[in-house]
């Protein structure tokens, strides 16, 4: 029986191992193949943590079988003390162990908790943040870039290196969430109330974007490319939306605040005014927010 | 118009006439039922289930009746797994899979509720039933009649929430609906009407059931049990009991706010008018975090009592293991926030959060340890339920590991709500809190029934089990990482589908064990009298409940035992010190006993009706279940005949029985 635990045992550690080593491929989407500086300070973090805890659960798991096996019936006898049941150093010892692990990742936790706080501009990254409002709507993404005057639906931009910063909210769906999972972290978007996010992306390439909060029907289809291009070369797609798509008008946006599937991207140059904080205060209104002109 | 009154929003249409899956579920329940009514009525029990069962008062039935409502509604959550899973194992690239979002949200929400309300904690109660006053020396718990109400609240919160299938929808909002999601605007149906009564009335069952515990356990140990000479596992379900009776109130009152505002129009929750849904965010979990404490603390239990056992010695540090109990206890209470790191909070808040719940890691491990030196230079036998400890071990060390990760607010802003989540908290639920109700339920089914579960079966299943859920859930893990969420319907990237196959095959197997445990229940029954337990101490245990017959006397024990230690029983038997005297020289008292009463069970069937007519808006009936109920509860205070005496020469019979039994 003993054998056929551990055969089965080491089965599914092989299994899991190589599962793994799949999942770390450099193709894989995710924390482990990270394209930000947010996520790969994130990934670092979720390393030295396990590392850190393996110091306690190896230990566990060798000595889970190990006593098992030698304190079976079968090879027990001589050493056999059945009223042993205290001993002040083993015990101090694993509450100790546990004790300086867990004050150890307690300051690691509390010096990153801060360091990647979602609201605080990213250290060391020089120049002026981009500026991306983000509003969840049912069940697509609007992405406006107020300081260049356009938006987009269900697709995003952004500039390699250069400092993002997000100002997020949601009209007319459930709590929903922000989510580039290869570039930063993920921060939840809700009605009447603003959220914030920065992100650093470190290479170009397109990446996924996603809604990590279940929010209806439509939630599996909300995702969105996230294209990380130079900055000049960014610049020259700001012209060409500029110069080749319609406004977003107020009727427009009410279209949009409609509920719909899978909807694919769309541009807008010329963005009816201040619409991201006007989103936002229809709802501190009494009334049901019908519809965004009430606020006007 | 008069339709409209009896009826509420009640029509044809909301049974899904025209849903195969649904349908073909519903007809095969019914059948079920109308096979199980058919046996009863044709071998003649109906009179034998109504006095013996339904109305009982006797904790060791009711525990019986609470592990199987546990079993049944295993199975179903079970089913609602199978079909996720093989959803997302379809539905990769371009294939939508078979079950559109409307019915795959009702299905992931159904499975969370079921196997947390409606599984785990009748399982636990049950367990908790069956031994808990044979622990401590006690006839029955302090109240034996709300008892049995609380079994029968459950039962009925049960059966609301499986109607939804049938008549009407169940929630498609996740098992906590959250709002504004579970609010009208978004959940016009009766959904989320079905999940709050469901578990209104479910929540009554348990804060009285968690009140009579702790009543029980303060107020009727036998004479010489100190709190420090409790068993283990009281200590686990004492704390337990206090965190449901300081967490279910908190329930209670976020989902009553929820139901106002759907149907008063009120504004708590809403986006609008006020509302802030982030309250009810924290105040549910509040409740939440808690719960799952309360789920565990008595699996913490059985593997003490387990691993002492089948150690043959002592526990290793009990003092140590009360305190980390209690040190859990009042830690559960202060670490909801972790739930929901990436509302925005700023790193004051994300970080004492994140710091309070790793804490939480220090008393958990300290546990660990003990059970490992408990087996270190023991004597230790492999039967089942040690097996499930052994596996337990590596599986929580694991669940656990990925915990604390979790706690770490920069960590948890890319694995939150991803399948990452759901991994770990299967590692720690399954892994933590089933493997140890199954240990227990093996461990402690001979004193319920009087004879062992067929060992052979139980090994294969617990085979089957655990590899199963390492497929199953493993891969879960990476595809977290790789970015995937939970309450995936489908998605475009098919890399990403082989471990969605691996972890459907994991399901296949958990319904391999899940069968086999099947068959080891209906191949020990058969076989029950070679496995029967004569002396009723079949795994020379340790504490009380295994010094009387198996199954255990209606009056539990003829008289009061007296206690010095903590392994009283084992002490007992190492001093060879046999106390009780022979019966046929004994003196045997009259034992005062409750008797059964049906105000339980119609109370509950009352609240049932009623439930259901505030889902439907059916006026006139939900005042007949409200007035019933109450009427009920009035009525039963005017019955003074409610208890009665076993005589004393039947008390001796029974002991003679035993006592000749053990010797045979």
């Amino acid at each position: 029986m003993i054998n056929r635990i551990c055969k089965v045992t080491a089965q599914i550690a092989l299994v899991g191992a190589v599962l793994f080593l799949v999942g770390c491929h450099s193709d894989m989407t995710g924390v482990l193949n990270p394209k930000g500086i947010i996520t790969y300070q994130e990934r670092q973090l979720l390393f030295d943590a396990v590392a850190l805890m393996l110091i306690v659960v190896i230990p566990v798991i060798i000595m889970s079988f190990a006593f098992i096996y030698r304190y079976h019936q079968s090879h027990s006898g001589r050493d056999y003390r059945p009223n042993w049941s205290h001993n002040v150093l083993l015990e101090s010892i694993w509450w100790g162990v546990p004790c300086v692990i867990i004050v150890i990742l307690g300051i690691m936790t509390w010096h990153m908790s801060h360091k990647l706080d979602p609201y605080r501009p990213i250290d060391g990254v020089e120049g002026e943040p981009l500026k991306v409002q983000v509003v969840a709507l049912p069940w697509k993404w609007l992405f406006v870039y107020p300081e260049q005057d356009i938006a987009t639906v269900n697709y995003l931009e952004l500039p390699k290196g250069r400092q993002v910063a997000f100002e997020l909210t949601s009209d007319n769906v459930p709590m929903s969430a922000f989510f580039v999972p290869q570039i930063g972290s993920q921060i939840y978007t809700m009605a009447r109330m603003k959220t914030q996010l920065h992100l650093v992306a470190t290479e170009t390439g397109t990446f996924k974007g996603l809604n990590s909060q279940y929010n209806g029907d439509g939630f599996s289809d909300m995702h969105f490319p996230v294209k990380v291009v130079e900055p000049a070369e960014l610049d020259e797609w700001f012209q060409k939306v500029k110069s080749e798509s319609k406004p977003l008008s107020e009727d427009k946006y009410n279209l949009l605040r409609q509920p719909s599937i899978a909807a694919p991207a769309q541009y807008f140059s010329g963005v009816t005014p201040n619409l991201f904080k006007r989103v936002i205060k229809s709802y501190k209104l009494s009334e049901h927010p019908s519809k965004l002109a009430a606020t006007a | 118009m008069l339709e409209h009154l009896l009826f509420g929003k009640l029509t044809l249409d909301d049974i899904p006439l025209n849903t195969p899956i649904i349908m073909g579920a519903g007809i095969f329940m019914a059948l079920v039922v109308l096979a199980t009514v058919a046996a009863i009525t044709v071998s003649k029990k109906w009179g034998y289930i109504w006095h013996e069962w339904v109305t009982s008062i006797d904790h060791k039935k009711i525990g019986i009746m609470y592990m199987l409502l546990a079993g049944v509604m295993l199975l179903r959550g079970f089913s609602d797994a199978i079909l996720m899973r093989s959803q997302q194992a379809i539905a990769a690239g371009g294939n939508m899979g078979y079950l559109p979002p409307e019915h795959y949200d009702q299905i992931f929400t159904a499975h969370g509720v079921i196997m947390i309300f409606f599984v785990a904690m009748p399982f636990m109660f049950g367990l908790m039933n069956m031994v808990l006053p044979l622990q401590i020396g006690a006839r029955d718990v302090a109240y034996p009649y709300l008892n049995n109400f609380s079994f029968w609240m459950t039962f009925v919160g049960a059966m609301l929430c499986n109607v939804s299938l049938v008549i009407g929808k169940f929630a498609a909002t996740g098992w906590l609906a959250y709002p504004p999601l579970s609010e009208l605007q978004y959940s016009p149906g009766v959904g989320v009407d079905y999940y709050v009564w469901g578990l209104q009335i479910a929540g009554i069952g348990t804060l009285v059931g968690g009140i009579n515990f702790i009543a029980t356990i303060m107020k009727m140990r036998c004479p010489g049990m100190t709190l420090m000479k409790m068993p283990i596992f009281v200590w686990s379900v004492l704390c337990a009991m206090i965190l449901v009776a300081l967490a279910f109130p908190i329930l209670t009152v976020t989902l009553a706010l929820l139901e106002l505002d759907r149907m008063m129009g009120m504004h708590f929750f809403t986006q609008f008018a006020g509302g802030n849904m982030m309250m009810y965010i924290n105040l549910i979990w509040a409740w939440g975090h808690p719960e799952v404490y309360i789920l565990v603390l008595p699996a913490f239990g059985i593997f003490s009592e387990v691993v002492a056992t089948f150690s043959r010695k002592k526990l290793f540090g009990y003092k140590t293991m009360v305190y980390a109990i209690a040190v859990i206890t009042v830690l559960s209470f202060i670490v909801w926030l972790h739930h929901f790191f990436t509302m925005g909070a700023g790193g004051d808040v994300n970080a004492f959060f994140g710091i309070a719940t790793m804490i939480i890691a220090v008393p958990t491990g300290v546990k660990v340890f003990n059970w490992l030196f408990t087996m270190y230079r023991g004597n230790i036998t492999l039967t089942t339920p040690m097996l499930w400890v052994t596996a337990f071990f590596t599986t929580f060390a694991i669940g656990g590991m990925t915990g604390v990760l979790m706690a770490i607010p920069p960590v948890d802003f890319q694995t939150h709500n991803s399948l990452f989540l759901i991994a770990h908290f299967h590692n720690v639920i399954i892994g933590g809190v089933l493997f140890g109700y199954f240990a227990g339920f093996i461990y402690w089914f001979p004193k319920a029934f009087g004879f062992k579960l067929d060992e052979k079966i139980g090994k294969w299943s617990f085979g089957f089990w655990v590899t199963g859920f390492y497929f199953a859930f493993m891969p879960l893990y990476v595809l977290g990482l790789a970015g995937v969420m939970r309450r995936t319907n489908h998605y475009a990237d098919v890399a990403l589908q082989p471990y969605f196959l691996v972890a459907a095959f994991g399901t296949a197997l958990i319904f391999v064990g899940i069968m086999l445990q099947l068959l080891q229940l209906y191949v020990s029954f058969r076989n029950r009298e070679q496995l029967r337990d004569k002396t009723g101490d079949p795994w020379n245990g340790r504490t009380l409940e295994w010094s009387i017959a198996s199954p255990a006397p209606v009056y539990n024990f003829a008289f009061t035992p007296e206690v010095s230690t903590i392994d009283p029983f084992w002490e007992e038997k190492q001093n060879q010190q046999h106390t009780a005297k022979h019966p046929e020289t004994t003196q045997y008292n009259d034992v005062h006993m409750p008797k059964n009463t049906s105000a339980g069970v119609i109370i509950a069937i009352f609240s049932g009706i009623f439930g259901f007519a505030m889902v439907w808006n059916m006026w006139p009936a939900a005042v007949i279940g409200f007035v019933g109920a109450i009427a009920t509860v009035i009525v039963r205070t005017f019955n003074t005949d409610v208890d009665y005496y076993i005589k004393a020469d039947e008390v001796k019979e029974t002991e003679m029985a035993h006592y000749k039994e053990a010797l045979s």
